[in-house]
């Protein structure tokens, strides 16, 4: 088939929106999904359309057990813990990242130039697990002693496809992360004084995040794709 | 059109909701990705129970539905898509992908009328508490552009669609069903959204027309 026809390509995707797109052409649908922008842009305008029709259905309310069954499969270890928020869970990688950081805080300072007028503060993200992007990893991120510029640095490059970009967030001890700007995927980045917020280390950051964002950074304000560095902020 | 706009408000602010809480779970958050499933797992469930007449197969398939948005929610975008339609879309998807798995396994009960059994027909079963499928589209249409561009739908083209689109049927379970030839029923379902699409998106532009500032 002739993916290139737009006529074919929309009426395969209103087919697959449908439901009635099925068997192997479904799987072969499917199959060619990821690589093909057109396929995708199609299918999501049907969803679009078509699936606000669902929203008369009267709710149906699952049996608790859905609920219970989730948690045992997403979290077996810890499914009666209480559930916490990422950066909350940080002080399990303090252990791990105090090796790393005594090897990086040179590093750190040898960033900073003019030298600050009180001590840098480092910051080291390790990858998070969360994708296999950032596992191992670990990115530095040097604050000068004012709070006003920042330099983060990969101490090895991070295997991105060519459509993702890397955000870096402040995450505040309550409240939502906020942006800080996107930083390389291999090397240095310099955040500009001016974007960066006065209250960085005033309080105004508890951890730092690294997420794998769309190209031009979240399209809503908040971490859309996985963290996958963070690290806790300690003054 | 007063209460189409309120309508309105109130699903792009239960949109903004469920963006956050999706953009929280994608950062790990377990109490936002709780906090999703208590606002949308009524409704995806109905979804799913639509396509999948069994309710404990139905939840143990939104069981998977919601393992897959955990770890999928970093994959959502919301300058594409509303989360409640992406999560619709993964929903319908698991459902209909469980018709298939069943019907590569012969010894699974069909969904098409017994004759043999004494058992009465899955949607006839449901006939009877269940709104059928041009039910809901008759009410879908309330709300919506829907409305008027259902009009330009033949009776058995909107018959057709809703057995489609509501209750996972394929072509030739429409066309079983109706007791009509697979060829009309595949043209009926083409025409149909040829046309709903036509409509929509003069609708659309109608809409952009009257509303310069549009809604992101």
């Amino acid at each position: 088939m002739d993916y290139a026809q737009p006529r074919l390509v929309d009426a395969l995707a209103s087919q697959y929106v449908t439901g009635t797109l099925r068997g192997r052409a479904r799987n072969r649908f499917e199959a060619l999904l990821p690589s093909h922008p057109g396929l995708q842009a199609a299918v999501t305008e049907w969803q679009a359309r078509l699936m606000p029709l669902t929203g008369v259905m009267p709710e149906q309310t699952p049996a608790p057990r859905v609920w219970q069954a989730i948690e045992q499969q997403l979290w077996p270890a810890q499914a009666q813990a209480m559930p916490q928020p990422f950066w909350q869970r940080l002080g399990l990688w303090r252990a791990l990242s105090g090796a790393a950081l005594a090897g990086v805080v040179g590093l750190g300072v040898m960033l900073n130039n003019p030298p600050p007028t009180q001590p840098p503060v480092v910051v080291v993200l390790q990858g998070t697990g969360a994708d296999a992007i950032g596992t191992g990893g670990h990115i530095v991120a040097s604050f000068s002693g004012d709070g006003r510029a920042l330099v983060t640095r990969t101490l090895t490059p991070v295997a991105l496809t060519r459509d993702r970009v890397l955000e870096l967030w402040s995450v505040p001890p309550q409240g939502a992360p906020r942006s800080l700007g996107l930083i390389s995927a291999n090397g240095a980045t310099v955040l500009s004084r001016d974007k960066l917020p006065a209250t960085l280390l005033k309080g105004g950051t508890a951890a730092l995040a690294v997420s794998v964002e769309p190209p031009g950074g979240s399209p809503t304000g908040a971490p859309t794709g996985p963290v996958v560095f963070a690290g806790k902020l300690q003054l | 059109m007063m209460s189409m706009k309120t309508d309105e408000s109130d699903w792009s602010e239960r949109s903004r909701e469920l963006s956050l809480l999706l953009s929280r779970a994608a950062l790990g958050d377990r109490q936002a990705f709780a906090g999703l499933y208590e606002r949308t797992s009524g409704h995806l469930l109905a979804v799913v129970l639509r396509i999948q007449r069994d309710r404990g197969q139905a939840e143990d398939l939104l069981q998977e539905v919601y393992v897959s948005v955990w770890k999928a929610a970093g994959s959502f975008n919301a300058a594409r898509s509303q989360p409640l339609t992406w999560l619709t879309h993964i929903a319908r998807n698991r459902a209909i992908d469980s018709l298939r798995r069943k019907a590569a396994q012969p010894q699974t009960e069909s969904l098409s009328v017994d004759e043999d059994s004494d058992r009465p027909d899955p949607h006839e079963a449901l006939a009877d508490d269940a709104p059928g499928p041009l039910d809901l589209l008759g009410r879908a249409s309330e709300k919506r552009e829907l409305d008027s561009c259902m009009q330009h739908l033949s009776p058995p083209q909107r018959q057709s669609v809703a057995l489609a689109f509501f209750d996972g049927l394929s072509h030739a379970e429409v066309a079983e069903r109706l007791r009509e030839p697979l060829g009309t029923v595949k043209s009926w379902v083409r025409r149909a959204l040829i046309t709903l699409k036509g409509c929509l998106e003069r609708a659309a532009v109608r809409d952009a027309g009257s509303n310069p500032g549009g809604v992101a």
